[in-house]
């Protein structure tokens, strides 16, 4: 028997068949590891993106009654030899709040501090550039 | 369609296109682009000085001269008249040359079926509505530049191959193909499936003078660059950091490959999400704005969130692009089945070119992992637009029922695919 011809509907018919193979396959690899991971919160990702993507050590924050308070939870590391505390926070009022409250400590905290989005970052030592551009790498 | 509506509707897109990317060219402030500091550095210095930067001045240095000897004429002139911002004529250079791609994707359908006015629309429309060529086209980056250069030598090939290249086939494309490559490296693989199946023609032939018109005129206008990257930086192809010397294997893990986060483009498509993740990462700032560099303000002021309806719209856009995604991809597939099967050069070279590129693209981003993500944008993939718009078009044309409901049926679906992606594509 003589092989059917291919028309156009036909090679329509295999390429959309091919592409929601590849697209399919696709989505099943992102459901797989959607159903086996639980939802990370911030914090999870944030400890994540340093450690893994940024190759930082990443610790608990401790001896900061400020970060500790953060709805988010907080973290600390090391970006390029400065040390930061992070706190995590979850609305806006929540970020003003923990501004005033490092701002009361007084001293050079404003220099050292930053808030952006979800994130409150209290630096030992005012930071440079690249340490802000690294930190802001690992915001969700 | 009648010849009238066809042309009246061709018209209108482009008129429609041409407002667009030029509202938002005058509306995205040009530093919000990547690379922006750079480009503007480079296009200082070309056309100032009349020489390449160096690689202590600008991160770009590794990208070929044209656009920033062009962006740089305009910006003196803007400087000379007291024209703020003087990069602005940039912007407005890539959004005229965004608008050529669209005009690219409509003729090179149009040389591949002549006679089907519904396929030649959609390609244009499909072309026009692509997210990350609405994007580019109000940066200040020469990658729509590249584009339009490198589809039009891909329409000049196509249309030469459904004929038989000429002489003048070889050397047209060999000076769009040339300057595409003084503009961008990503002209390259677009060059290199056009030689092949011009070479594979040139052989049933028997003629092999276009062929070497392509390759003499390409080899005149992009070669002294090329020697130049060769000879100053030991790479034809250098970028701007040396590659990793571990094996190629071991430079990305596996979730690069994976794309383990895939769901994640239709709840939270922004970065850092599934950074380095190369199918969503890709997907996400193809159909949205992954990196926030749209229209969203610059980092979110202290105390401020990410507002969720930053979010949302590009969650939308990312629902609103699987559609045409699988088309695109069944088009490529269906165009490269149906050139084997009928043995035609024309109608196989556009998937070539797609294939090319996205294999020149992998590469590239395997070769230069890093940790921020920067090497996977959805803009380095625009010269492939053409050649996936009209595979996408081939494909509906192909597939739908004959007769006039389905036509009008598909013409409903595209305007209202238009319409919904509008709030994100006007600034």
């Amino acid at each position: 028997m003589a092989p059917r011809p291919l028309t156009e509907a036909r090679a329509a018919r295999l390429g959309l068949l091919v592409a929601v193979v590849v697209v399919g396959a696709q989505l099943v690899v992102g459901a797989a590891w959607s159903l086996s991971h639980d939802d990370p919160t911030e914090l999870d990702l944030t400890r994540r993106c340093f450690s893994r993507e940024m190759a930082l050590r990443v610790e608990g924050t401790t001896g900061d009654p400020v970060a500790a308070a953060a709805r988010g939870g907080t973290l600390t590391t090391i970006v390029e030899g400065n040390l930061v505390t992070i706190a995590i926070v979850t609305s806006s009022g929540e970020a003003e709040r923990l501004r005033a409250a490092y701002l009361a400590l007084g001293g050079d905290v404003e220099s050292r501090l930053e808030v952006r989005g979800r994130y409150v970052r209290l630096w030992r030592r005012p930071p440079s550039p690249s340490q802000r551009r690294t930190a802001a790498g690992c915001e969700y | 369609m009648s010849l009238r509506s066809y042309r009246m509707l061709v018209a209108a897109v482009l008129v429609a296109e041409a407002t667009l990317l030029t509202w938002n060219a005058w509306r995205f402030d040009w530093l919000r682009g990547y690379d922006a500091s750079g480009n503007d550095l480079y296009a200082r210095v070309v056309s100032a000085d009349l020489r390449l930067p160096t690689v202590a001045e600008t991160s770009v240095w590794h990208t070929p001269p044209l656009w920033f000897g062009l962006a740089g004429a305009l910006r003196r002139m803007s400087d000379a008249a007291g024209w703020e911002p003087v990069q602005r004529p940039g912007q407005l250079l890539a959004a005229a040359a965004g608008l050529a791609v669209c005009v690219v994707a409509f003729l090179l359908a149009r040389a591949l079926w002549p006679e089907r006015r519904g396929l030649h629309l959609l390609a244009l429309v499909l072309t026009a509505a692509s997210p990350a060529l609405v994007r580019a086209s109000a940066m200040y980056h020469p990658e729509t530049l590249a584009a339009a250069l490198a589809g039009g030598g891909l329409l000049v090939c196509v249309r030469g191959l459904r004929t038989g290249p000429t002489l003048a086939t070889g050397a047209g494309a060999g000076a769009l193909f040339g300057l595409a490559a003084l503009t961008r490296a990503w002209a390259l693989p677009v060059l290199a499936a056009a030689a092949v199946v011009m070479a594979l023609d040139a052989r049933g032939r028997g003629s092999w003078r276009p062929l070497l018109a392509l390759a003499a005129v390409t080899a005149v206008l992009a070669g002294p660059w090329l020697v130049n990257e060769q000879l100053a930086h030991g790479s034809a192809l250098a970028f701007n950091r040396p590659a990793p010397e571990t094996s190629l294997v071991e430079r990305r893990p596996a979730s690069f490959y994976l794309g383990p986060r895939t769901l994640d483009v239709y709840r939270h498509p922004v970065t850092p999400a599934f950074r380095n993740e190369l199918l969503p990462h890709l997907y996400a700032d193809w159909w949205g704005d992954w990196a926030l560099t749209w229209d969203t303000p610059p980092p979110p002021a202290p105390g401020q969130l990410l507002g969720q309806g930053v979010v949302t719209a590009r969650v939308r856009q990312d629902a609103l692009g699987l559609v045409p995604t699988l088309l695109a991809l069944a088009g490529i597939v269906a165009l490269g089945l149906l050139a084997l099967a009928r043995r035609s050069a024309a109608l196989g070279l556009p998937p070539l070119a797609a294939i090319a590129v996205a294999l020149a693209y992998v590469l590239f981003a395997v070769r230069y992992p890093s940790t921020d993500g920067d090497t996977i944008k959805a803009t380095y993939l625009l010269v492939a637009l053409p050649a996936a718009a009209v595979g996408a078009a081939f494909v509906v044309d192909a597939a739908r029922p004959a007769g006039r409901a389905s036509a009008i049926v598909v013409g409903v679906a595209v305007a209202a695919f238009v319409v919904a992606q509008l709030p994100f594509l006007v600034l």
